[in-house]
């Protein structure tokens, strides 16, 4: 075997995962729903969790549908916990006590199972080395399909996400589009959680979109930036893990950081060059 | 009606009159001392362990039922060697049970006068993982340093409990024998594959390779605690391949994932090995535990010799 086959599909898999979180990420960004693939991760883990309590294995089928409909749970709960006016609950707040119950319940139940549930910590971090091509195969369907839901969707997902007094003077029901919105980002956090682990996800659907909109306020643009820049940094970032002998997962997500850090300083510096040769044309008299 | 009463007050006290040579109370921090304890200690002794066997014994979430326990214990067993570190010392200082303080009575470091492999030379420093700085603390799984841990403990009951010290001994010597008779049949079971080459995921190997003679070449996580970097994993599948290694052993707390990956590269097979009692139901006592993991690892070894 060689250093190739073997990062080849880790590279794969990051492609894969920039071009779904780059997406989502735009609308979790928008929504300052932050930590909601965190959140729904963990609920997903405390689906398993059960599973296996009930006599499934870890990495059976039924283990999945479980994680499954733990994440529907959740994204019910999100929808229906929506921004309230009066109460003024912010929607983090929310988020952070699922987070923090799952994670919770999670132990209690693994305290409670016989055995071999103490790798299930492990569950959250994963190993983006030890992704199979059918494993690749399976989650790229996967993704087209949430792809194609939200692309058929987009109208409504987009104008909630970006105006949503807007949606609701249109008077759509809200709960509703926020429930498939979340539905589908379970679907897609599930597998990606299990394949690159949550700091990984984290960074794919936030990194991205965060840089792109230093640049630009339209969705295409910033798509374009996101998708690029997912690409680019993932690329790097397995090189890197290669070139230094770094665990690899670990790796991408400092790329990341650095790749944020460096095009903020350039835009920084861009904006200053800007705003300097705009005060010289004033001082010579020349409007711009 | 004298009679019956006479039977109730006899009844009464009869199991009070059974006590009245209370028990020696025993915590163990692993099952495995609590078990090898109950086959010196019988019914002279009540064996209570703190980890279970599929649990990591580095990380225990400490509930308030171990204080409890701690507190009424007349001897702790612990394995040393830094093992218990991430736990025990506050659970002790708060069980308030002087006895049981290191150096106490109640303390028995079973570490002591076992055959302790990779005692590190030089300076041990966090860039090293996560290394015991007093030598590998998965004794245990060779069986004598397992005779050697049933004679520590045979030793303090005596000295705790003079009164039986007869008993122990016999006792001892009972589960000697037994180890002695039970040595020669997982040695001979294993003797086809003497010196075969192995790979395992962290370090707790190596008393048991040593002493069933098998020949840990890699690790699939160098630093312990530390996920593989790309090129560490991709020497390990070459080194798998070239040298037609065929068993990738791993302790029941880790996630099986990266191993059956690198399984399904070179067809080794991954074998889930207890390292302590208790581990899987069927494991009860510290001969299941050898049963079990033997056979384990004959199948995947004598698999495919062809």
């Amino acid at each position: 075997m060689t250093i190739t086959e073997l990062l080849l599909p880790a590279f794969v898999a990051s492609l894969i995962l920039t071009g779904i979180h780059a997406y989502l990420g735009v609308h979790v960004v928008e929504r300052g729903v932050i930590f909601v693939d965190l959140s729904l991760a963990q609920i997903a883990a405390l689906g398993t969790t059960v599973a296996y309590l009930m006599g499934h294995d870890l990495h059976s089928g039924m283990a999945y549908f479980y994680s499954l409909g733990f994440t529907f749970l959740g994204a019910a709960v999100f929808s229906f916990s929506r921004v309230h006016r009066k109460t003024r609950v912010p929607q983090e707040a929310v988020i952070g006590i699922v987070y923090a119950v799952s994670a919770a319940v999670a132990i209690l139940v693994m305290s409670k199972a016989t055995q071999e549930t103490e790798h299930l910590k492990d569950m959250l971090v994963g190993n983006i080395l030890s992704v199979t091509w059918p494993e690749l195969f399976t989650t790229a369907v996967l993704y087209s399909l949430v792809g194609v839901f939200h692309y058929v969707l987009r109208e409504r997902f987009l104008l909630i996400s970006m105006n949503e007094a807007e949606a609701e003077r249109r008077g759509w029901n809200i709960r509703f589009w926020d429930f498939l919105f979340y539905i589908s980002f379970g679907f897609v956090v599930t597998s990606s959680v299990a394949i690159a682990g949550v700091l990984l996800v984290f960074c794919f659907l936030i990194v991205p979109s965060v840089t792109a909109m230093l640049f630009s306020a339209r969705l295409g643009p910033r798509l374009a930036i996101g998708w690029s820049m997912g690409a680019l940094v993932s690329a790097g970032g397995v090189a890197l893990s290669y070139g230094l002998d770094l665990p690899t997962g670990a790796t991408i997500v400092a790329t990341f950081g650095g790749a944020l850090l460096i095009v903020a300083a350039c835009r920084r510096a861009l904006r200053r060059a800007g705003a300097s040769a705009l005060s010289m044309d004033a001082r010579s008299g020349r409007l711009p | 009606m004298k009679k019956t009463a006479l039977l109730f007050l006899v009844l009464l006290f009869a199991p009070a009159a059974g006590l009245a040579q209370a028990k020696v109370r025993i915590v163990s921090t692993l099952q495995d001392f609590a078990s090898i304890s109950q086959s010196i200690g019988g019914d002279l002794i009540e064996a209570d362990a703190l980890a279970k066997g599929y649990q990591d014994p580095h990380f225990v979430d400490a509930k308030p039922s171990f204080i409890l326990k701690l507190s009424r214990a007349d001897l702790l067993i612990v394995a040393g060697l830094e093992l218990e570190i991430g736990y025990l010392p506050a659970l002790i200082d708060q069980s308030r049970n002087a006895k049981i303080h290191p150096g106490g009575p109640g303390y028995l470091d079973v570490s002591v006068g076992c055959d302790i492999l990779e005692r590190p030379t030089g300076q041990v420093t966090r860039a090293m993982g996560d290394v015991h700085p007093h030598g590998n603390p998965h004794y245990w799984t060779d069986p004598n340093n397992g005779g050697i841990i049933a004679r520590s403990i045979a030793a303090k009951l005596s000295a705790l409990d003079p009164p039986n010290r007869a008993t122990y001994e016999k006792n001892l010597a009972a589960f000697e024998a037994k180890l002695a008779a039970k040595d020669k049949e997982w040695m001979a079971k294993m003797a086809p594959y003497a010196n075969a080459k192995i790979i395992t995921f962290h370090r707790s190997w190596p008393n048991f390779a040593k002493h069933f003679k098998l020949d840990v070449v890699g690790e699939i996580e160098p630093k312990p605690g530390i996920p593989p970097s790309p090129s560490h994993t991709l020497d390990i599948i070459n080194l798998i391949i070239t040298d037609k290694i065929k068993a990738i052993l791993v302790e029941p707390y880790f996630d099986l994932k990266t191993p059956k990956y690198i399984a399904g590269k070179t067809g080794a097979s991954v074998v889930v090995g207890y390292p302590s009692v208790g581990g899987l139901p069927e494991i009860k006592d510290y001969f299941e535990l050898f049963d079990h993991d033997i056979d384990e690892l004959v199948k995947a070894l004598g698999g495919g010799t062809q």
